[in-house]
């Protein structure tokens, strides 16, 4: 690139406006982290001393632990359900062509474009009528609606990366259907399964909306949390975030980590094109 | 053509990190002339067109247009359109608006702008598509937006990046006949990059031949396929037969040259005086070789060789032979020339050449 | 590709279909006719009246929150779409391969923190007595009042918003074919005009896909104008939160997040036409 097509004063202005973006998404997450060992009940400058009496107070309440325990069976359900679900249909798409395929992979893959707002409505009111609504199975139904699209999505990008042929070659070679998926084609996903696991157990332990409108009584975290958002200000909530925020971004990493070393094909990112070979 | 060349690589050097692309780079090209610079992938004819667009910007040296140094110039302040391998048409517009694009960067007005684009349309025969999206024009046709587009705002000098290689055979040829005609007419000068040795040599005026980053050589095409300055460029070719050894003997007609395949008499090469033990490689031309079933008359070389192959390329054959010491002959002639040889692999052929047909390469 | 069914096709390719058909579609066509039930004595029986929908569009107070909500998330898509066409642009150009993995793997993070805690995190900010407030005291400014407004609201939908947006372009402009850049430069274009005349009509696609996610996203949304932008006036999103909870009106909530759908389907059908028309013939 001809230095004088660069302007540097333009290109660091850019580089500082994506640090002070990543400042600005990252500001109140840092804070809620922050503030979760301020001793003030408030916060605000100055910081108050540093202190986990908001943790005490977390760990000594009921309430949060119920929610906890609801937010993990929930978790680990969907997460097996969602996966299972979601790699049959990637598996689908990726080897068959039917008529109303379309139709088939719209469905799939439609819930994240729906407004939570209307998504919960419409569970509540349905699961209610079917007497399903209300209870801990209810927010898992819901749960695996809004996370097989994503283990969908995850499956399918890997068995993109796979050669066709492997399949045939399998048969080819005496191996039957199952067979050749048993020794094929899962080994090959086995990163994708693994991530498509731990995402949506994260995407189900941080969704609020949809089970805020039907888990009833059987609330999970985030619902508490949205309760207590309602009331006075509680610090718990930034102990709540934190611990969430951890758990979350392990999950998440080991995610990563798993799709990066076992994937053959060149690991995401941007790649340039158009370039004109020197 | 006038006394000062349009553009100037003065001792012009590109490094990519440790890579060196271009190395010491002098060239001089002239108004209005076809130039080709050809090589085959990472010599650096590619990066030395981008360095005069302004594309890259040289490590060392300097780069002058009409006199002018323009190291410091941005791409958009110089005067050097360019026409790239992909073509570059903005898809995300009409054909006209492609056209007019650079006239309306330089603040045009409307009617002015339409009329020049229209002129421009008609002379490449695309105005029945002005309106019409770019994607939806066959390859042909979008080579020609992409020549108007670059052609409109009349500059002195056209580059262009292998913009044929694209296309398929019969509209190569006819595109090269397009580009040559519209060279000549316009007057221009164009510098145009190619790894093909046939759209270089039909095309140019004169060919510069790179290859690692480095001039082999610079002449028109007759010079250079006669008179291949470096071994490089007579491999390049494919179609010299190149034999390497030590000098026996010199007189004031012939040197005498010593190869493992055999003693040869050598027209001797004023750039080149040579001594007795002095390494020495020459070539002969595949056309200016003999072929007979019986040994040749004397006063020729002569080589006995056997027939590995025929290849057949339009109204001539190249005949691969393997002489002693497993060296490699071709002979190119006409069907007609061929005639009652028998040419079966295996069989006995003599090659022979006459001195006169031979070029002692300048350099090793 | 095998025509006939066989029970290994079907043991992959039902379960997704028949969830979704189940607890997915069935939901939402269940919605359509919940809203033609009718609510007597505080419960509702399975009618076919039009009661709930006349009740509804008929009263103006649900078209100026229509129209509100229209509004505040058409601007929240234009303002953050201009937000982050900076960050996508500088992050697919200006920086190296290895730090743009890094800056990509730093976006995705927000999606896994819980976005309720982030915007408690913002009432601490923005707060009368909060952080951004106290700092500006110390320079001898403010207070401002922050909250409880729809600058409140609009920094909800950022950071609701923001890092999606910011990703979405990013992917489109990452694929803007450079040489097209190149061109532009050749052709007499400078820096500046390039952006506009050459990198951002050759991502439009990208970049009105991720308007449009927000615009979905922030028209649906119910905690940032409640608890940063006050909930009064209200949002479509805390009309049917409202009805829900408050008494059984399922029926009147069905009619408006039906609306809210068909609104949806025709911006999006708008959006895509626009991102994918060509010019010329």
């Amino acid at each position: 690139m001809n230095d004088f097509n660069r302007n540097r004063l333009v290109d660091w202005a850019l580089k500082l406006y994506v640090a002070l973006s990543f400042g600005f998404i990252f500001a109140p997450i840092a804070a809620s982290f922050v503030f979760s060992f301020n001793a003030d009940r408030f916060p605000s400058l100055p910081l108050g001393g540093f202190s986990t009496v908001w943790y005490e107070a977390v760990w000594n309440d009921p309430l949060v632990w119920e929610g906890l325990r609801n937010t993990l069976i929930v978790g680990i359900v969907v997460s097996v359900l969602a996966t299972v679900i979601g790699f049959g249909a990637a598996y689908t798409d990726f080897r068959y062509r039917f008529f109303g395929k379309t139709v088939y992979v719209a469905l799939a893959l439609l819930p994240p474009t729906i407004p939570v707002v209307i998504l919960g409505l419409a569970m509540l009111a349905f699961l209610s009528s079917t007497h399903l609504s209300g209870a801990i199975y209810s927010v898992m139904i819901a749960h695996v609606v809004m996370c097989a699209p994503f283990a969908m999505a995850i499956c399918r990008l890997r068995l993109s990366q796979m050669d066709p042929s492997l399949e045939a070659a399998a048969w080819n070679l005496g191996a039957t259907e199952w067979m050749a998926m048993r020794h094929v084609i899962i080994p090959f996903c086995k990163p994708a399964i693994f991530s498509a696991l731990f995402i949506t157990m994260a995407v189900s332990f941080d969704e609020f909306a949809v089970a805020w409108f039907v888990s009833g009584l059987n609330e999970t975290l985030p619902v508490k949390v949205l309760g207590f958002l309602q009331g006075q200000v509680s610090p718990r909530i930034n102990v709540i975030g934190t611990f969430v925020f951890i758990a979350s971004m392990t999950l998440v990493i080991l995610a990563q980590i798993l799709l990066m070393k076992r994937s053959a094909a060149p690991a995401g990112g941007a790649k340039e094109t158009g370039a004109v070979t020197p | 053509m006038t006394d000062q060349p349009l553009v100037v690589f003065d001792g012009v050097v590109k490094r990519f990190g440790g890579f060196v692309a271009v190395d010491k780079l002098d060239l001089d090209i002239r108004k209005g002339e076809f130039l080709a610079i050809m090589g085959s992938s990472g010599c650096g004819k590619t990066t030395t067109l981008r360095m005069l667009a302004g594309l890259e910007a040289p490590t060392e040296g300097e780069i002058r247009l009409g006199g002018k140094r323009i190291n410091d110039l941005p791409t958009w302040r110089r005067d050097t359109p360019m026409v790239w391998q992909s073509l570059a048409l903005f898809p995300f517009l009409t054909v006209r608006e492609n056209v007019e694009f650079s006239l309306r960067m330089r603040g045009v007005e409307r009617t002015e702008r339409r009329k020049r684009v229209d002129t421009w349309l008609e002379r490449m025969q695309i105005a029945e598509f002005a309106d019409r999206n770019v994607a939806h024009l066959s390859g042909g046709q979008r080579q020609r937006v992409a020549l108007a587009r670059s052609l409109v705002t009349e500059p002195e000098i056209l580059l262009l990046d292998e913009p044929l290689s694209a296309l398929d055979a019969h509209l190569k040829v006819r595109m090269q006949t397009v580009l040559s005609n519209l060279q000549r007419e316009l007057g221009i000068t164009f510098v145009y990059v190619t790894h093909s040795q046939s759209e270089a040599f039909s095309m140019a005026d004169r060919v510069v031949i790179m290859s690692r980053g480095r001039v082999e050589q610079i002449g028109n095409a007759q010079e250079i396929y006669r008179t291949p300055r470096t071994r490089f460029v007579a491999e390049f070719l494919g179609s010299s037969n190149i034999f390497a050894g030590n000098v026996s003997n010199v007189s004031s007609h012939a040197v005498t040259i010593s190869t493992p395949a055999g003693e040869f008499e050598v027209a001797p090469n004023a750039a080149r005086p040579l001594a007795k033990g002095d390494k020495a490689t020459f070539v002969v031309s595949d056309d200016r070789m003999h072929l007979s079933n019986s040994p040749p008359v004397n006063g020729l070389n002569r080589l006995e060789t056997s027939v590995v192959g025929e290849e057949f390329v339009g109204a001539t054959a190249i005949i691969h032979l393997e002489g002693a010491e497993r060296i490699e002959i071709k002979a190119q002639k006409s069907h007609d020339e061929l005639g009652e040889l028998d040419l079966e692999p295996g069989t006995k052929v003599w090659v022979s050449w006459s001195p006169e047909a031979t070029h002692i390469l300048p350099r090793e | 590709m095998r025509k006939s069914i066989t029970l290994y096709g079907l043991t992959f390719s039902l379960p997704m279909f028949v969830w979704q058909a189940a607890f997915f579609l069935a939901p939402l066509l269940f919605l359509i006719a919940l809203s033609f039930w009718s609510v007597r004595n505080f419960r509702m029986e399975p009618d076919f009246n039009l009661e709930n929908w006349i009740r509804m569009l008929g009263r103006a107070v649900f078209w100026q929150t229509y129209l509100r909500t229209l509004l505040l998330s058409a601007s929240a898509a234009v303002i953050t779409s201009a937000l982050a066409f900076p960050c996508a642009y500088g992050i697919a150009f200006k920086l190296s391969d290895t730090a743009r993995r890094w800056a990509i793997f730093l976006m995705v993070i927000p999606f896994f923190t819980s976005y309720l805690v982030r915007i408690y995190s913002w009432q601490i900010f923005l707060s009368d007595n909060g952080i951004i407030n106290a700092l500006l005291a110390k320079v001898g400014l403010g207070p401002f009042a922050m909250l409880n407004s729809v600058f409140g609201m609009m920094i909800g939908y950022l950071t609701l918003s923001f890092p999606l947006v910011v990703l979405l372009q990013l992917f489109s402009l990452v694929f803007v074919d450079k040489t097209l850049i190149e061109a532009a430069h050749n052709l007499r274009c400078g820096r500046l005009r390039t952006v506009f005349e050459v990198v951002v009509p050759a991502s439009k696609v990208g970049l009105v896909i991720a308007a449009l996610f927000c615009f979905i996203l922030t028209f649906g949304d119910f905690v940032s104008p409640l608890y940063l932008g006050g909930g009064d006036p209200p949002t479509l999103s805390i009309l049917i939160t409202d009805t829900t909870k408050s008494g059984q009106q399922w029926p009147r909530a069905a009619v408006i997040a039906l609306t809210m759908i068909a609104t949806l389907l025709a911006i999006a059908f708008a959006a895509v036409s626009f991102a994918y028309r060509e010019r010329g013939r």
